[in-house]
């Protein structure tokens, strides 16, 4: 099972978790409907394609209110220290909660207790209270942006507003000299996937592999392109591909889905996601060299 | 309120502090705060960020969006939020991109793209603080002389960052040359 957890922008939504239901610009858990707007609901949604498109079981969703205060992320690490064991995810996806470095541990020991540890993953502000709570390496992927790269490389920064400025002059070619210092200071998960003009896929510090391809720069500019591609990454490492296949993965399919919706800065994230089927029909067997088992469905 | 509620103490690392002129100060702020359901901690500075008071809070330092505005309604006086460790500063520095019939303005984590012919807000990405989803639903397709400012609504520094993104944005805007 994949549980992806974080906060809807609705003060009154109550903690709640299921699978979820996705239907074009918005997400229906029980008998709550999100709009597919930038944040957890664009990750759920690129987790939702995907998951129906390799014809795997949809993503569970633990989900709940919060714009901003707290309140509600709170509750969600609280629910998560004492409930993950029992609900044993294979797959978990920790996103839009606000960073508390005291119950990000809670959680993190809650997931050391589970009987098999899930295979962690972690974008947005979780990323930043797992590092920030030097938890880093206890996760298996984080999914940074170039500015976050930076933040992962500065040793003191515990929010990447209070980042060294010369790290945040960096630019994304500068990736693998901020990498190795993420590694050295333990400050980064066993893979990254840096999202930018380039995108660099480094596992346990060594850079695997570079996308450039197709190159859509308004992607950028989108709410929501950075999270639908750690929703990608977790469907493809739910269906069982390894981290680093799946992160190329996602990496490539998140600029063609750019590339078929004809990316531009007024774009909807829903536009992006509607496009990934058709992305993975024409493209998913040639980048993976072959039509593997785990793509049955849609053969 | 749960085991985990914001008035539990124990195991709390903030990773900000707020420094005052005085003993009174820190006592109110901790007083405000609380009755707001923040977590807080009363502290001693570190010498050398000591600023007159041998008392300072420690806040969860991404808050410090709604703790400053907050002070702001409750006439609370405080010195500076700071980080416990690293750099003191917030990012000032902003980027540019230009997109054509777009402009993107990047802030720390934060970017906001606004249409160069009519002002409008087109879209809002980076961050991954709770209250940005509910910004970018709020600020996209607003003019932004209309635009309510992020750090009004906001309560995290993403939500800073954003506003640095904003007022960047707006003063670009002003300084075109209109059709």
């Amino acid at each position: 099972m994949m549980l992806i957890c974080g906060t809807i922008p609705q003060e009154d939504f109550p903690l709640s978790i299921g699978t979820v239901k996705f239907s074009g610009k918005s997400l229906t858990v029980g008998a709550r409907e999100i709009l597919c707007l930038q944040g957890t609901a664009a990750l759920i949604g690129a987790a939702c394609v995907t998951t129906e498109y390799l014809g795997e079981e949809p993503p569970h969703a633990l989900l709940v209110g919060d714009r901003g205060t707290g309140k509600g992320s709170r509750l969600l690490y609280e629910y998560l220290s004492k409930n993950l064991p029992p609900l044993a995810p294979r797959v978990l996806v920790l996103h839009y909660i606000l960073p508390v470095m005291g119950l990000m541990k809670k959680v993190c020991e809650s997931a050391q207790r589970c009987h098999q540890k899930p295979i962690m993953i972690a974008d947005a502000s979780s990323m930043y209270a797992a590092k920030a709570a030097g938890l880093a390496t206890r996760f298996d992927v984080f999914t940074p942006d170039a500015c976050e790269m930076a933040f992962l490389a500065d040793p003191d920064a515990t929010h990447p507003a209070y980042m060294s400025r010369h790290l945040f002059d960096s630019d994304i070619t500068q990736t693998p000299e901020l990498a190795a210092k993420a590694y050295q200071n333990r400050s980064a998960a066993r893979l990254l996937l840096v999202k930018g003009s380039v995108d660099y896929i480094v596992e346990e510090g060594k850079i695997i592999e570079t996308i450039t391809e197709p190159d859509i720069p308004e992607l950028e500019a989108i709410g929501g392109t950075g999270d639908t591609i750690t929703g990608i990454v977790a469907a493809f490492t739910s269906a069982g591909l390894e981290l680093n296949e799946a992160a190329i993965l996602a990496a490539r399919a998140n600029r063609m889905a750019g590339r078929y919706a004809r990316a531009a800065p007024a774009s909807r994230i829903w536009e992006i996601i509607a496009q990934l089927p058709a992305v993975f029909r024409e493209h998913l067997c040639a980048w993976r060299g072959s039509c593997g088992e785990m793509m049955v469905a849609t053969r | 309120m749960g085991a985990f509620g914001k008035n539990k103490k124990e195991g709390f690392e903030g990773g900000g502090l707020i420094l005052f002129r005085n003993v009174e100060e820190a006592i109110k702020a901790e007083k405000v705060l609380k009755a707001a359901d923040y977590m807080v901690k009363l502290v001693a500075p570190p010498p050398l960020l000591r600023k007159g008071c041998d008392l300072a809070l420690e806040i969860a330092l991404v808050e410090q969006t709604g703790i400053e505005r907050l002070f702001r309604e409750k006439d609370v006086h405080y010195v500076e939020i700071i980080p416990m460790k690293g750099s003191g500063e917030l990012l000032e520095i902003v980027k540019v991109k230009d997109f054509g019939e777009a402009m993107m303005v990047k802030a720390g984590n934060m970017k906001l793209t606004f249409d160069k012919k009519l002002g409008t807000i087109l879209n809002i990405s980076g961050g991954g603080c709770p209250d940005i989803p509910y910004l970018h639903a709020e600020l996209i397709d607003k003019k932004l002389t209309c635009a309510i400012r992020p750090r009004e609504n906001g309560f995290t520094l993403c939500a800073l960052m954003l506003d640095r993104a904003f007022v960047e944005s707006l003063e670009i805007w002003n300084r075109m040359e209109k059709p």
